[in-house]
């Protein structure tokens, strides 16, 4: 029972194992069948052309085979009349008299015509059915293993004196149907020998004194199967080489027309790699030319577009210089009259002072706005650089909390900077990551609503990132997603009141992807917010994480802060270093 | 103190703008409006500095640079209003000393133009050697083994900065409050570049150079002395 509970499982994994041997094999059959166009053209000519030979090769052997069978019966028939005419005269004028001597006479005519005829027959001489007379003279026949083949139905069908036949099945072994049952050998072709397909003929002869018998002559047709085996084996021989010279006519022809695909396929590949000027060859006036030449004008016209947009992308970037320079000067000269107007206010009367004040601010913000704008469409038309350098974030960091610690003190924000002690050094750009850390500073403390803002820098072996948390009205997921759009703002509604141009935020992220860095995003309402700012230590690294978690870790922390302390009064229940808000050093 | 600037600038409405800022600061404003009468106008009024607009009519702003500063060390100062890396790089290595880019505010110009306008007036003979070098400070003479080389004003301060403390190493930021006046964090594009210009007059190789050393990472420092 356990033993064969063994086998089973044993089985059950051999059979796995073969199955899943199959299972791959027939998939990459498959996959081979799928990649290759000249296979499955090859494949479906070769099975059409092998079902067509196959119907071809049936018709073909059926014809012959019954063409051969019906001339050599009608030359059966016709010899076999003969020869018992032949053996009915010779009984008619015998002087036989008695049953010994007509047994005599029926063993001699059988010996005779036995080789009477083309090529070798058994000649039978049997008694008919139904003879009341009640003498006797046996049968006489050449081969009394075979009798058994000489079926009832054909021996009472010769009652009529009219010759007949049957096809019959002539075992060739010498014993085959010497068990003397009379069945016919046809139904047990399993337990003898090579069976050969016969003729019987017979027809009634009446011998004298011992009444009438039955005359059968069996022809072996070996010598018609002969010729219809070896007529059937030239053809299959004709048939196997012509599905030979077909597959490799099908692989030529699929070869010639694949090959320029393959070919185009490679153009086209380089062509996508950026090498424009890739072409196919183009010869002779065939298809396969045409698809080189439209091919090549495909490829030309491609080259083309890609040239004047490159050349529009040249002329966008001079003409936001040229922008820049037309309007710059105008404004240059304004701001200098308004300064100058504007150092004067006091000898003004209070509305034209008022004036003055109102031309010198928003000048400023036109300038900002003008500054962000041109920042914005030099990374539009690509001419944005990178002045990469090795420096140390941390420094770039304080400078920014330095410049903004006046902006948080008017606010009423706590700024609490976390550093790490080693250099924290990468390929920046310190001009721009400056630009973003400031960005995102001055957002936070805009949206701080007096809370603490936090700020932490960290690096691995890989990146440094920097993130600024803020604990204000914080965003929904929804105004996540478009807080770095252009122009974008979370509540229109909300009062402006440091004066952003829209577009901080926007430039930000187009430093931070300058760099090959990220700029990610956090927010829940009344939680605050949180920005993460990645960068890789070297220049054209490529990030794979952030030493720092955007998300922060507040489901632990927040519930002992705000029952102990009003956020934001008190340095000390900071987790990290407090500072004064106008004043910030390394801890 | 006060001196005569001449302000290159096609634009009239900006040229009399800072004309007016000028002259209100006691400074003697000339003007020029193309490149190619900015040449003439530097040699007919001797101007202690240059303010040059970068795109004139004419020869533009790069051209007239390199033909200034081919015949005097006279202070310029770019004004752009490109801001891009490119046209800054390009106006430097064609030998202004400084520049302020558009839109600027009165006393920025003023402040630019008084940092490059003074003059290091330290009374005491002051020999110092860098390198192969000797440098005699009130003179405003820079020599190897008796031969004089000719630097421009800007590029001798930032020569001296260097030589007076041999021993420190000088970020960008510490150069460029010390040489060009910079309180705040500025373009440390300016160093390089003229580091680079420096090198190429006083370094034997201005490829391996053994005078003012580049320390990476950090900035720069004085080679040590081999006189």
């Amino acid at each position: 029972m356990s033993r064969a509970g063994r086998r089973g499982t044993r089985l059950t994994s051999v059979w796995r194992l073969v199955r899943a041997r199959w299972l791959r094999r027939a998939g990459s059959a498959l996959r081979w069948w799928r990649s290759s166009l000249q296979v499955r053209v090859l494949t479906i000519t070769l099975v059409i052309g092998l079902v067509a030979l196959g119907l071809v090769f049936a018709y073909v052997g059926q014809r012959t085979a019954e063409g051969l069978f019906k001339e050599r019966l009608a030359q059966v028939l016709a010899e076999s009349a003969r020869s018992t005419s032949q053996a009915q005269d010779t009984f008619t004028y015998s002087t036989a008299a008695t049953p010994a001597e007509a047994q005599q006479l029926l063993s001699d005519v059988t010996t005779a015509q036995r080789t009477g005829g083309s090529g070798s027959r058994d000649v039978f001489l049997l008694r008919a059915p139904g003879q009341t007379t009640s003498m006797s003279g046996g049968a006489a026949v050449t081969a009394p293993e075979l009798v058994g083949l000489i079926s009832p139905e054909l021996k009472a069908a010769l009652t009529d004196g009219k010759q007949h036949w049957q096809s019959v099945g002539r075992p060739t072994s010498a014993d085959a149907a010497a068990d003397g049952t009379g069945a016919p050998v046809l139904d047990a072709p399993g337990a003898i020998g090579p069976v050969v397909p016969a003729v019987v003929v017979g027809q009634e002869v009446s011998v004298p004194v011992v009444g009438t018998y039955q005359m059968f002559f069996l022809y072996p047709l070996d010598a018609e199967q002969r010729r219809l085996d070896f007529l059937l084996g030239t053809l299959a021989l004709a048939a196997g080489a012509l599905v030979l010279l077909l597959a490799a006519t099908t692989w030529l022809v699929t070869r010639q027309t694949v090959s320029p695909v393959r070919r185009a396929a490679q153009v086209a590949e380089r062509l996508a790699n950026g090498h424009l000027t890739e072409r196919l060859p183009e010869r002779g006036e065939d298809e396969m030319a045409t698809l080189a030449r439209s091919f090549n004008e495909m490829a030309a016209s491609l080259q083309d577009q890609i040239r004047r947009l490159e050349d529009l992308s040249a002329l966008q970037r001079r003409f936001v210089s040229d922008v820049s320079h037309e309007l710059r000067t105008p404004l240059t000269t304004v701001r200098m009259a308004g300064e100058m107007i504007y150092a004067a206010r006091d000898s003004f009367e209070p509305a034209v002072k008022r004036s003055a004040e109102l031309l010198s601010t928003q000048l400023d913000r036109f300038e900002d706005l003008l500054a962000d704008l041109l920042e914005i469409s030099r990374f539009d038309a690509g001419a944005a650089t990178l002045d990469a350098e090795g420096r140390d974030v941390r420094e770039v960091v304080l400078r920014v909390v330095d410049n903004v610690a006046p902006l948080a003190a008017r606010k009423g924000s706590w700024l609490a900077i976390d550093l790490p002690e080693s250099r924290a050094v990468a390929d920046i750009d310190p001009r721009r990551v400056e630009r973003i850390c400031r960005n995102l500073l001055v957002n936070a403390i805009e949206h701080a609503e007096g809370s603490d803002v936090e700020v932490r820098v960290a690096a691995d072996a890989s990146a440094v990132a920097v993130v600024v948390r803020d604990r204000g009205i914080g965003m929904t997921p929804d105004q996540v997603a478009h807080v770095f759009d252009r122009f974008w703002r979370a509540d229109p509604a909300r009062a402006r009141t440091t004066g952003g141009t829209g577009l901080g935020l926007a430039i930000a992220m187009e430093d931070a992807r300058l760099h090959g860095g990220w700029l990610e995003a956090w927010g829940r309402p009344g939680r605050g917010a949180s920005f993460r700012l990645t960068l890789p230590r070297r220049a054209g690294m490529t990030l794979t994480s952030s030493p720092l978690d955007l998300v922060p870790a507040e489901p632990e922390r927040a519930p002992a802060t705000p029952s102990v302390r009003a956020p934001g009064t008190d340095p000390a229940a900071l987790p990290q270093w407090g500072a004064e808000p106008d004043r910030q050093e390394v801890p | 103190m006060k001196g005569r600037v001449l302000v290159v600038d096609d634009d009239t409405a900006l040229a009399e703008m800072i004309g007016i800022v000028l002259r209100s600061e006691g400074f003697e404003p000339a003007f020029c409006e193309d490149g190619d009468s900015a040449l003439g106008a530097f040699r007919s009024t001797q101007p202690d500095l240059v303010l040059l607009d970068l795109m004139l009519p004419g020869k533009d702003g790069y051209e007239v640079c390199r033909q200034i500063r081919a015949e005097s060390g006279v202070p310029i100062v770019m004004l752009t209003a490109k801001s891009d890396t490119v046209d800054v790089v390009l106006g430097l290595e064609a030998g202004a000393d400084d520049y302020i880019s558009k839109p600027f505010k009165p006393k920025e110009l003023v402040a630019r133009v008084r940092a490059r306008l003074r003059r290091s007036d330290e009374p005491a003979p002051e020999h110092l050697a860098i390198g192969d070098l000797t440098i005699d400070v009130p003179g405003h003479r820079v020599a190897r083994d008796g031969e004089p080389i000719s630097l421009t004003p800007l590029e001798f301060d930032l020569l001296v900065a260097l030589a007076r403390k041999p021993w420190q190493v000088f970020t960008r930021e510490v150069l460029l409050e010390k040489v060009w006046g910079y309180r705040h964090a500025a373009d440390t594009r300016l160093v390089n570049v003229h580091v680079q210009r420096l090198r190429s007059k006083i370094e034997h190789d201005p490829e391996k150079p053994e005078i003012v050393v580049t320390v990476r990472g950090v900035g720069y420092k004085a080679g040590a002395t081999t006189t």
